[in-house]
């Protein structure tokens, strides 16, 4: 057992846990975070995407002790349901979400790539950027449409 | 109708769950967490099929931090389940069958202990020779896996002559299909968790399709009585069908009844789902078809057999189905049909999405496509000869009494951009290796469970007191939206905004009992059951207004979100919040019910399983694939899909069905099956799983026919299973119009396409003058 510091969300917290625990089971069991998902605890789903300083990680890959000191942000860091971040408005709109258990990694992954471009991505690119989403229910055609359309709204809100 | 007369039916009207499942606000069954929870785990079997000699527990159960260790011996009610017949033992006493079979439970202080615990249980074994092979287990030489023997189920339907039409065709096509074992693979494994509450209440939150029926299965293993047992269903990441039978709820109910009313959790890894969980049906088709010269087709004779694994679960409804469409949307007038549902060692198989009509579909429009080439028919005009129409006898011989789109998605796909231009599409090649290919399909799917299943919907409409309605169905929404059909159905009945409903599913406190959802039912019977709550909801509102302003109830008329009582002195409005306190003082309820009974045929056909149903969906997809001849990969590019679900209630709703059922036929086409070999599992997770990533996603275009089926709720059916269907064939039919190779051994997997690729080849001759 160890004690791990580190930066959820924008909030320092402080868990103690063995080191070999994952992020994922960390943020759900000890953190109360139950946005982030596990489906296949090995790395090819990506419901358990977080950010680990701003970069897409899977967090059932990542243990505990990597975190130590780090910046984390899960999907109930990107926006709530009274302030939906751009990319969980258009999944709502579009209706991108079906049983929604792959959702939350998708919309962390989404954001994630949203922030690192600057125009409105084509079906490739966004194919190419979500690549490691699984979702069983949507068919992925609706992720597509969301994100063009969260891109567009988050290009013309920039130009304001 | 038209949709302008709606304020809501028949709109894009977004998830009303959506904003709480787009911030990871929304909690799941297998989210929840407790200071003082246990964790549960289950010791499954070692061998597909062995004799349990002994089971010894004594050094799990000394282990620190175990609180119990379960075995048969602690069940203290029937041990089995199973929705049709309960041959599935809960925990295994002295024999096998499949290495899913669990032996004993354990909870324990945290997961790691609970497993440590279970690698001490000690279960000596005789390990038996597995039967895998379902054409071998109905001989002979066979030992009985279930002392019924080894067909669970034999159904057969005849119709006409079939002899003397194969007599007189002019054209005859006999071939053998078969299909994959595909996995559900919800995003969310089995989990939940169970608690026994101090009032003595056992509440089970577990994922499930029918929390009424769940509750049954757990009471009969407890030897409880079911209304001692609150089952939570719903919310549901994901199920298919998948979670349509007991998954782990038995044994969350067992295990709290030995954990000192200690939450206790269960979830499983995917690993241990891909063992346990049931999986779609593997079927060999065996179908020899006669046409006339002009396209008419006078004959089918099929042989279909069913690997149902070690358990029933709902194999025997699925054969069923599978038998009664077989013939596709047809007017065959000579059939002579026959399926078997089969014990193996294989694992389980139950219900999935399409319910055994993806394996027979993919036989008969192979079939058509076949034909319509040998006979050079066009594939579409082949089709629409030999579609019924409402008030025709179908193949099976029934006279169908409600609507059939079919003939109208066939003129939709003859116009649509895709199948108009596919000469210019056919040579838009990527790659000089590669080729491109077009193919059709079309299918249809029953809505609701067939003659001798009850089949009713009933439906809650309260008042709340802010004012507002909360509709409760038991219908879960495992993904679907019905929900928020739901609310549009009350919002737009009552005349009341949408964001006055809240829709409550799948409790069977807060819901009365409506049945599963399978079967493409929820829409139809939720709805009209909501549909035959509105009217008791507005008289006991109108009932109210009057009484509140000493009026006559024809003096109250409905405005929106509120009432109108007309007066000498003018018109008073009432609000519902007033109607609410109202009723509230007087101690009156401020809850009324809805039922329907789902319209059946009267007849069944006598060995069939329950056929003919009443109602059907009707479905045809156009595909646009790629093969690559170099590595036999095959990419679908572009679908259309094109239903008739009756009414479209939310053309978003009915896309997203339509694009994931569409991509789930690509990946039950093109690569899933779970592998096995000798009774095990060679798949054992998403690793060497192949599910259809967004990578794969073609362009998929929905063009719903427009179409009202008089009995249903504002004129709709059912969606959720046809539109995985025809797709499968639609597929292998492009594959054979791109590189002239028919793939009747599904998945099409690169190393199939390859070696058919090459075997056409060597049979090619070579022609030396060209
Ligand atoms: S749970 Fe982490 S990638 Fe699947
Ligand atoms: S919405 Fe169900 S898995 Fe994606």
């Amino acid at each position: 057992m160890k004690t791990i510091d580190f930066c959820v969300n924008g909030k320092n917290v402080s868990v103690i846990c063995s080191p070999a625990k994952t992020l994922l089971d960390v943020l759900r069991e000890d953190a109360g975070l139950t946005g982030s998902k596990e489906c296949c605890g090995k790395g090819e789903c990506g419901s358990c995407t977080v950010l680990l300083n701003d970069v897409p990680v899977c967090s059932c890959l990542v243990l505990a002790g990597q975190v130590e000191g780090e910046r984390v942000v899960t999907v109930e860091g990107i926006g709530t349901k009274q302030a939906m971040d751009p990319v969980q408005q258009a999944f709502v709109d579009e209706g991108a979400t079906q049983c929604g258990y792959c959702t939350p990694g998708l919309i962390v992954a989404s954001r994630a790539y949203l922030t690192s471009i600057g125009h409105v991505p084509g079906l490739d690119e966004i194919k190419r950027a979500l690549g490691g989403n699984l979702c069983r229910c949507t068919g992925y055609t609706k992720i597509l449409q969301a994100v063009q359309t969260a891109a567009a709204r988050q290009l013309s809100s920039r130009e304001l | 109708m038209k949709n302008s007369h709606f304020k809501y039916v028949g709109k894009r009207i977004p998830r009303i769950d959506g904003p709480e499942k787009v911030t990871g606000e929304l909690k799941y069954m297998t989210d929840y967490q407790f200071e003082n929870m246990v964790w549960g785990k289950v010791l499954r079997s070692s061998f597909p099929y062995a004799r349990i000699k002994h089971i010894d527990t004594s050094r799990a159960e000394a282990l620190a931090g175990v609180l119990a260790v379960l075995t048969h011996k602690d069940i203290p009610g029937f041990n089995g389940f199973g929705i049709v017949v309960p041959d599935q033992p809960v925990l295994a006493s002295d024999v096998v069958r499949c290495t899913g079979d669990a032996i004993a439970l354990v909870a324990a202080e945290t997961q790691e202990i609970a497993e440590h615990a279970l690698s001490l249980i000690h279960v000596d074994y005789e390990p038996l020779t597995p039967i895998t092979d379902a054409e071998f287990a109905m001989t002979d030489r066979a030992p009985f896996l279930h002392e019924s023997g080894n067909i669970h189920s034999h159904v057969t339907i005849k119709n006409g002559d079939t002899e003397k039409a194969f007599s007189e065709a002019d054209i005859i096509l006999e071939n053998t299909f078969y299909s994959p074992r595909q996995m559900h693979a919800f995003i969310e494994t089995e989990g939940g968790w169970g608690v026994l509450e101090p009032d003595g209440m056992l509440t089970i939150r577990c994922p499930g399709q029918y929390a009424y029926r769940d509750r049954l299965q757990i009471a009969r293993a407890l030897a409880l009585n079911p209304a001692r047992i609150r089952v939570i269903s719903n919310p549901i990441g994901g199920a298919f069908g998948g979670k349509d039978e007991i998954t782990v709820q038995i044994y969350l109910a067992l295990l709290a009844l030995h954990t000192d009313g200690r939450p206790v959790k269960i979830h499983l890894s995917r690993e241990e789902s891909v063992i346990a969980g049931i999986k779609r049906h593997p079927f060999k088709v065996q179908m020899k078809t006669a046409a006339r010269k002009d396209g008419t087709i006078i004959a089918n004779q099929v042989r279909a057999v069913a690997d149902t694994g070690a358990y029933a679960s709902l194999g025997g409804a699925v054969i069923a189905l599978a038998i009664e469409h077989c013939c596709g949307p047809y007017k065959i007038p000579n059939v002579d049909l026959e399926g078997f549902c089969v014990y193996t060692n294989n694992g389980i198989s139950g219900a999935f999405r399409g319910f055994g009509v993806n394996q027979v579909c993919a036989a008969i429009e192979t079939h058509m496509d076949m034909l319509a080439e040998k006979l050079n028919l066009d594939p579409i005009e082949l089709r629409k000869k030999n579609v019924y129409q409402k008030g025709d006898t179908s193949s099976i011989g029934h006279v169908l009494k409600t609507s059939v789109g079919t003939l109208q998605t066939l003129e939709t796909a003859e116009k649509c951009e895709l199948w108009k231009n596919r000469a210019l599409h056919k040579k838009d090649i990527s790659e000089p290796w590669k080729k491109r290919g077009i193919g059709l399909a079309t299918s249809f799917h029953a809505v609701g469970m067939g003659i001798g299943l009850p089949d009713y919907g009933a439906a809650t409409l309260e008042l709340m007191q802010d004012g507002t309605f909360k509709v409760g169905v038991g219908c879960e929404d495992i993904g679907g939206g019905n929900g928020t059909v739901y609310a549009q159905i009350a919002a737009e009945l009552l005349n009341c905004s949408i964001s006055s409903i809240s829709v409550v599913q799948g409790d069977t406190s807060e819901t009365i009992d409506s049945g599963t959802v399978t079967a493409s039912r929820s829409t139809y019977t939720g709805g009209k059951a909501i549909a035959a709550a509105v009217p008791n909801m507005i008289r006991l509102l109108t009932e109210a207004a009057a009484e509140i302003h000493g009026v006559m109830p024809e003096n109250v008329l409905m405005g929106d979100d509120e009432l109108y009582a007309l007066k000498e002195d003018g018109e008073k409005t009432v609000t519902y919040k007033d109607i609410f306190h109202y009723l509230y003082e007087k101690h009156r309820p401020t809850k009324v019910e809805g039922h329907f009974m789902l319209p059946k045929e009267q007849e069944e056909f006598k060995g069939s399983g329950g056929a003919p149903h009443h109602l059907y969906g009707y479905l045809t997809h156009i595909v646009l694939v790629e093969v690559d001849t170099m590595t036999g990969e095959t990419d679908v590019l572009r679908v259309v899909s094109i239903p008739d679900a009756g009414k479209v209630l939310n053309p978003q709703g009915l896309e997203g069905q339509a694009e994931g059922g569409a991509v789930m036929g690509i990946g039950y086409t093109l690569y899933e099956d779970v592998l096995m070999e000798a009774g095990y599992h060679k798949t054992t997770n998403f690793t060497n799983y192949i599910l259809p990533t967004i990578r794969e996603t073609p362009i998929i275009e929905t063009f719903p026919v427009d179409s009202a089926e008089e009995t249903g709720p504002f004129g709709a059916k059912g969606i959720g299973e046809v539109v995985m269907i025809p797709i499968i064939a639609a597929i292998t039919n492009a594959i054979y119009d791109a590189a002239g190779i028919r793939i009747k051994h599904l998945p099409a997997t690169p190393e199939r396409i390859f070696a058919a690729l090459k075997e056409q080849e060597a049979s090619t001759p070579v022609n030396l003058n060209e």
